[in-house]
């Protein structure tokens, strides 16, 4: 059958539960399923958009949907994408008082008197076309520089992770904004109505060795209405709360028993004439559907072996960062607007040495692998992924330099990288460069809220006119800031 | 997911805001307030308006001297009666991308009709006022009695707020709805004031009194019982940002459980808001305060609290600070004052000195930003009260002297069992290197009084069974049994976090940026907005920096120049209550009103600044407001008046006409019908199944949560250890709140992070799957098919068993058929699948009689969920 005639046939069945709620124009619904046509994955069944406002996009959109692989802790950038032989060479050495002195750190070596400068602990080399440096540590995110667009004058203002990270996500350090997802979700739609606009997926390292933990705030709908918060997938059991149905009730007797209800409401809403009720009969339909869509979505026995391969051997592992970097490319088939991916386990104030490398290998080889399907698949040209953490780790070193051990970095707001892939961003290139200690981002630099102008801009979107009103104040995600990083668009 | 309003009804909802009744008539005079100010605010006083920071040509727009002033181009803003002379008008109409205003970099468009506006408005003589909220509230006399007719009009005298309501719907030529069914009407007033659906005795009772009075016997009935505290102090409670944990990293548990109970106490006490305002805010200084005063200060002690490692102390202390100054704005002002941590307002005429005065006040107190100030256990964070009674301590210090007792015995013994040169610890015993494990590290190297109960936990096993030493397992039992009667002692020690005042007051620095080191040199004292204060005598507010000493309060009248007084924080208090703020009792009448209406006056419940929505019905909210004030700030009072208007007592029924007339109902032409809060859902459920465990008050309870929802949030830190009995069936104000991930069988609910006035109301799948699986939702259906079929024998009656106690009504014939179509179906598939039957008839711990069949018990489970998940049952009607 057409898929076309299939999906309006699923229309005329559904029709009774409210066509005005969950419309939508039959030339939207028609591009989504010619998009579907294309895809090289297995053929997905139609879905209907769930609307955004209705004058967004505010232009031509690069990117459809964003996969933010967000690395909590904040990876090293003069260990893994930064690299600055000075850095070796200054081995041990006080670093230049005119760079450190006077600035904010966090407790953990703002009473430090000595910093010595640290080498960096991993090997560097040069890799694909566009030469990327990238450490050995990240073997397989080298081999794919030449779809990554590295940019390496990041700086923020936060110096505690979890204002960092609410910058980041949400462009304020105080938690209650709301974030990036909730923003596009709200402004944007869903390309579905059977999947969250908005989920997220959290991970750690093995050892836990930091602690940071995981606030809602990061994935939170602030003063926008809370169903534009993002979901959080479980690690563990339902993804979903409450998604099973309780034991000894069975889909049927649940088909059954909604339909009564869709009809007992029916007959209210004709009484009583509220609209809400309507919607109410249409939630509780496409929770329904939701039991259904999630399982399929987490049910990996189509997927091959050599994808699964890619992906690493934690991929199985339900609440690994190999498993939901596996579901975010799912995500992305279905439709899902904004898919962030969260992973604890960068914050090596204390044992670099040891712990960078063990992230590394738990992380590099996902993160390839999702971005290579996602192009093998024909995606990553309208998906925009993003990796980095909320700031960088310092040149110099914390802890003492003969206790070999014990080395690590602090927390770095004057610096760092992050990359991006696809959406609309130049491939192969890097942008911006710090001094030759990695210690000040200092030529096109880019700020927290640059980089969010940037993300909004490939979604269509004028950073500075998608606004909502507040206490008053017409609020963005941008706060007043923000400009769009022209150069490294394609 | 998303259902964005109608264009129709978005053009409704403006008109219904700005131009309010009047339309915009050409006859009808312009109102400053209404119709100009607003379109000024929002376009203009970004760069012209009272941030001096930003503002752009020294042309200001929200004081009439200055936009009338020449600029220094010589220019004149706005001439009155001249709008050709008008350089506003020119710039608005310009067509010069160089001219135009509002600039096209600002991103902000005037409408023609706006454009006009305001070229009328200069035409008309360009008066100004002052925002209606920062004026008094004026006492406007009650509308005369021309209302159109209704039911309801010939049944009672006509009652004020209802005079207000019908004048307005007057204008706009829209009847009032009929009253509601006396079913209906009772259902909506007991879950508004109890939290609670009417229990079948109750609907019976209220059906029966023919007397004319019958209503208002009800409405004091519901108010004089303690189930009203109980719902009343969970907006309260949002309010206060109140949890049972800090927050952040670690998310320590604290004890604030006392101060709730006193929120409840007060209110069901029916304490003035006046005097609850005072004791909550400054009950520590109140002279001879009692320990409720003190509890009551806690409130303040309900801010989030950042301990993360690597934290710097004094920024954590400051942000509580900020959080107390912008909590308090928010509830008693009504102003958003975290724009002037930075800076002068935008919108309102509040300056960066006014927050930080404020600011100072609260910073004077003894709380350090560091989470190891405690000196009490996990988030508690000094000051607090100790609330233990002398039997409590005393159990603590019994409980601890038998264990050093247990501890000198077992060293004795060590002496022995572990041989080692004398004065030598335990682990240079060559007996104790050979323990293994973590025992050599948790057992040997500790020495016996401080070992903790885990590592003999791990100890206990290898010396009973590995290794055995009955004699030296027999004492480490006994070790064991007493820190567990010390641990039990130490946990019935309650403590409180309460505010105290510092003996020496600290300076207060504006900071640049709201950055907790970036103190600027101007040095500000304790005071309320200057905004609000007298024009005669002005009481300076800041100082540059001026030597130490010279801020002590003066107490002594001085001769001439006296020095600048700090106001304290009871000084504070009293003001925020006193006919000087004239916005406590209208935040607080709007905020009842949107209990009661779904939305207040002012819709927008946090702002009633220059921003702010302007009150749907002015006249109406200052009545109240007054009349609230005139009352001694009687809550009941005021619940109660509202209560028994005709406006509260009408039906929901609305056509489609009506509705997309009105789609908000913010003309009150019908009675209020939304999704009853989460929590609210969960306590009817419980009640409904006769579940509901009324006892009051005391440390939260932790009934069903899915497992891991802690562990994953605190990587395992934390675990949630789930109460069996009783607890299960509390109210879920008694349910323990962790911040960092609330209790997962609410939604749309206040996060408790921040202080929160008016919480979300959405409508999505989520919530559809906590209400149909939720094991709380479940089970309630199932006990409640207990209380039914335990009821009566006929299937009708059953089936109007569960109605009555859901919705307070019986089933129409439609929906009987429907229901019993299925139940049928339901029979027949669960005597088919007796594995089905038994499982889910038997979801939850609270027991079910052995006798009842189990497929007719979980077909009639299933039923009962379909009930409590209809539209009805979920809504306010």
């Amino acid at each position: 059958m057409n898929p076309l005639l299939a999906a309006e046939a699923l229309y005329t069945r559904r029709q009774f539960f409210g066509r005005s709620a969950l419309g939508v124009g039959t030339a939207a619904l028609a591009s989504l399923l010619g998009r579907d046509a294309l895809a090289a994955s297995p053929p997905l069944p139609a879905r209907r958009a769930v609307p955004g406002l209705p004058d967004l996009p505010h232009f031509a959109p690069k990117a459809k949907r964003v996969i933010y692989l967000f690395q909590n802790g904040a990876p090293s950038h003069v260990d893994l994408f930064d690299y600055k032989p000075k850095l070796r060479e200054w081995h041990g050495r006080q670093i230049p008082a005119e760079l450190a002195g006077g600035k904010r750190f966090s407790t953990m070596t703002g009473n430090q008197t000595a910093r010595p400068v640290l080498g960096e602990i991993s090997k560097f080399a040069q890799h694909g076309q566009s030469g990327a440096w990238v450490s050995d540590f990240l073997p397989q995110i080298a081999s794919i520089s030449d779809d990554l667009c590295f940019v390496k004058s990041l700086h923020t203002e936060a110096v505690n992770h979890a204002p960092a990270i609410t910058y980041f996500l949400t462009g304020s350090e105080m938690a209650g904004r709301p974030s990036m997802g909730a923003w596009l979700s709200y402004g944007l739609g869903n390309e579905t109505e059977e999947l969250p606009a908005f989920v997220v997926m959290t991970s750690r390292d093995k050892e836990a060795s930091c602690g940071q933990i995981f606030y809602d705030f990061y994935w939170g709908s602030g003063f926008l209405p809370t169903k534009y918060q993002g979901v959080a997938f479980r690690g563990a059991g339902d993804p979903v709360l409450y998604l099973s149905n309780p034991a000894g009730m069975s889909r049927a007797v649940r088909r059954g028993l909604l339909d009564d209800l869709a009809h007992l409401n029916e007959i209210k809403r004709e009484d009583f004439g509220d609209p809400e009720i309507t919607t109410r009969i249409a939630q509780y339909e496409m929770a329904y559907k939701m039991q259904a869509s999630v399982p399929e979505l987490t049910d990996l026995s189509q997927e091959s072996e050599a994808t699964l391969a890619a992906y690493g051997p934690e991929v199985r592992r339900q609440g690994s960062f190999a498993y939901n970097c596996l579901m975010a490319r799912r995500l992305a088939e279905r439709g899902v607007r904004f898919i962030q991916v969260m992973h604890a386990g960068w914050d090596q104030h204390r044992n670099l040495n040891t712990q960078l490398k063990i992230q590394c290998e738990d992380t590099d080889a996902p993160s390839a692998a999702l971005i290579r399907d996602l192009k093998q698949r024909g995606l990553l040209d309208d998906t925009l992924v993003i990796w980095g953490g909320e700031f960088g780790r310092t040149p110099f070193l914390q802890g003492k330099i003969e206790d070999t051990k014990g080395w690590g970095r602090d927390h770095h707001p004057y610096a760092f990288t992050q990359f991006m892939a696809g959406g609309g961003v130049k491939p192969g290139i890097s942008y911006g460069a710090t001094d030759e200690f990695g210690f000040n981002a200092v030529e096109n630099r880019v700020h927290v809220h640059d980089l969010q102008a940037t993300i909004l801009h490939q979604l269509g979107l004028n950073h500075e006119k998608l606004t909502y009103k507040f206490q008053g104040r017409q609020f963005r995600l941008t706060d007043v800031h923000g400009h769009v990083v022209k150069d490294i668009l394609a | 997911m998303r259902f964005p309003p109608s264009l129709t009804a978005l053009l409704r909802l403006s008109a219904f805001s700005a131009a309010a009744s009047h339309g915009l008539g050409t006859d009808a005079p312009l109102s400053f307030e209404r119709d100009i100010q607003p379109i000024l605010s929002e376009n203009c006083y970004h760069c012209h308006g009272p941030d001096a920071e930003a503002r752009k040509a020294r042309v200001r727009f929200d004081q009439r001297d200055s936009a009338l002033a020449p600029a220094k181009s010589g220019a004149i803003a706005i001439v009155p009666g001249k709008p050709d002379q008008s350089e506003l008008v020119a710039r608005i109409f310009s067509d010069d991308p160089e001219e135009v205003m509002p600039s096209p970099q600002s991103h902000r468009t005037l409408t023609l009709a706006q454009k006009n506006l305001l070229k009328r408005w200069i035409a008309e003589g360009a008066t100004w006022n002052e925002h209606w909220a920062f004026s008094p509230p004026q006492r406007a006399p009650v509308p005369a009695p021309d209302a159109p007719p209704s039911s309801l009009s010939a049944q009672l005298p006509v009652h004020p707020v209802d005079a207000f309501i019908r004048a307005r719907l007057a204008q706009e030529k829209i009847p009032p709805a009929p009253a509601a069914g006396r079913a209906a009407l009772l259902r909506r007033v007991t879950l508004d004031l109890h939290g609670l659906p009417p229990t079948p005795a109750e609907l019976d009772a209220f059906l029966a009194d023919r007397s004319p009075d019958a209503y208002e016997t009800l409405v004091d009935r519901l108010l004089a019982s303690p189930r009203y505290g109980e719902r009343w102090a969970w907006d309260w409670l949002d309010l206060a940002r109140y949890a049972d944990t800090n927050g952040f990293q670690g998310d320590p548990e604290r004890t604030m459980w006392p101060w709730r109970d006193w929120v409840v106490n007060a209110l069901n006490a029916n304490m003035p808001f006046d005097q609850f305002t005072i004791e909550q805010l400054a009950g520590d200084l109140l002279p001879n305060a009692t320990r409720d005063q003190k509890i009551a200060s806690g409130f303040h002690r309900n801010a989030m609290f950042n301990g993360e490692g690597g934290r710097i102390a004094e920024e954590t202390r400051v942000e509580n600070v900020f959080d107390r100054v912008e909590t308090t704005a928010t509830v008693w002002l009504g102003l958003t004052f975290t724009c002037n941590r930075c800076h002068d307002h935008k919108f309102d005429p509040l300056k960066q000195t006014d927050y930080y005065a404020l600011y100072d006040i609260f910073n004077q107190m003894s709380e350090t930003g560091s989470a190891n100030a405690g000196g009490g256990r996990g988030g508690q964070m000094a000051p607090f009260l100790d609330l233990s009674t002398e039997a409590e301590r005393a159990a603590v210090k019994t409980a601890q002297a038998a264990i050093d007792a247990i501890g000198k015995e077992i060293e004795t013994f060590e002496l022995t069992k572990f041989p080692r040169p004398e004065g030598q610890p335990v682990a240079e015993s060559p007996a104790a290197i050979q323990l293994p494990g973590n025992l050599f590290a948790t057992h040997a190297k500790v020495a016996p009084a401080r070992r903790d109960l885990n590592g003999l936990l791990e100890a206990l096993p290898h010396f009973r069974a590995t290794a055995p030493d009955p004699a030296y397992a027999a004492l480490l039992e006994k070790q064991i049994a007493a820190i567990r009667v010390r641990d039990a002692a130490t946990a019935s020690i309650t403590k409180v976090m309460i505010m105290d005042q510092l003996a020496k007051p600290r300076d207060t620095f504006v900071l640049a940026k709201g950055n907790y080191e970036a103190k600027t040199d101007l040095r500000v004292l304790g005071a309320i907005p200057e905004l609000f204060r007298p024009a005669v005598p002005p009481p300076p507010s800041s100082t540059s920096t001026s030597p130490s000493g010279s801020d002590a309060p003066s107490t002594s009248p001085g001769e001439t120049a006296a020095p600048p007084a700090r106001l304290s924080r009871l000084d504070l208090a009293r003001w925020l209550v006193s006919p000087a703020n004239p916005l406590a009792a209208r935040t607080a009448v709007n905020r009842a009103w949107q209990a009661f209406f779904g939305t207040g006056f002012v819709k927008t419940a946090e702002d009633f600044g220059v921003q702010g929505e302007r009150p749907s019905h002015p006249a109406l909210l200052d009545w109240l407001a007054t009349g609230y004030v005139a009352s001694g700030w009687d809550t009941k009072a005021l619940h109660r008046l509202i209560v028994t208007s005709a406006t509260y007592r009408q039906s929901s029924r609305v056509t489609p006409a009506e509705h997309e007339r009105d789609p908000e109902n913010r003309l009150l032409a019908r009675g209020p019908r939304f999704r009853l809060p989460s929590w609210m859902l969960r306590d009817q459920a419980l009640a409904a199944a006769g579940l509901l465990v009324d006892q009051r008050g005391g440390s939260s309870v932790k009934p069903y949560q899915p497992p891991g929802i802690w562990e994953e949030a605190t990587f395992g830190k934390k675990t949630y250890t789930q109460d069996h009995g009783d607890a299960l069936y509390r109210r879920s104000l008694y349910v323990f709140w962790r911040r960092i991930v609330g209790p997962t069988s609410f939604f749309d609910a206040g996060a408790r992070q921040v202080c929160t006035v008016k919480v979300a109301r959405t409508n999505t799948p989520l919530h559809a799957l906590v209400t149909l699986n939720d094991p709380a939702y479940v089970e309630a259906a199932r006990v409640l098919a207990q209380r039914v079929l335990a009821g009566s024998a006929a299937d009708p009656d059953r089936l109007s068993a569960a109605f009555r106690l859901t919705t307070a009504r019986t089933p129409t014939p439609a929906e009987q058929k429907i229901l019993t179509t299925r139940l049928a179906t339901l029979r027949a598939h669960f005597a088919a699948d007796p594995t089905a039957a038994r499982e889910l008839s038997a979801i939850g711990e609270f027991a079910r009689p052995a006798t009842l069949a189990p497929a007719e018990h979980a077909a009639w489970t299933a039923l009962c969920l379909l009930v409590l998940n209809l539209d009805e049952t979920l809504s306010k009607e």
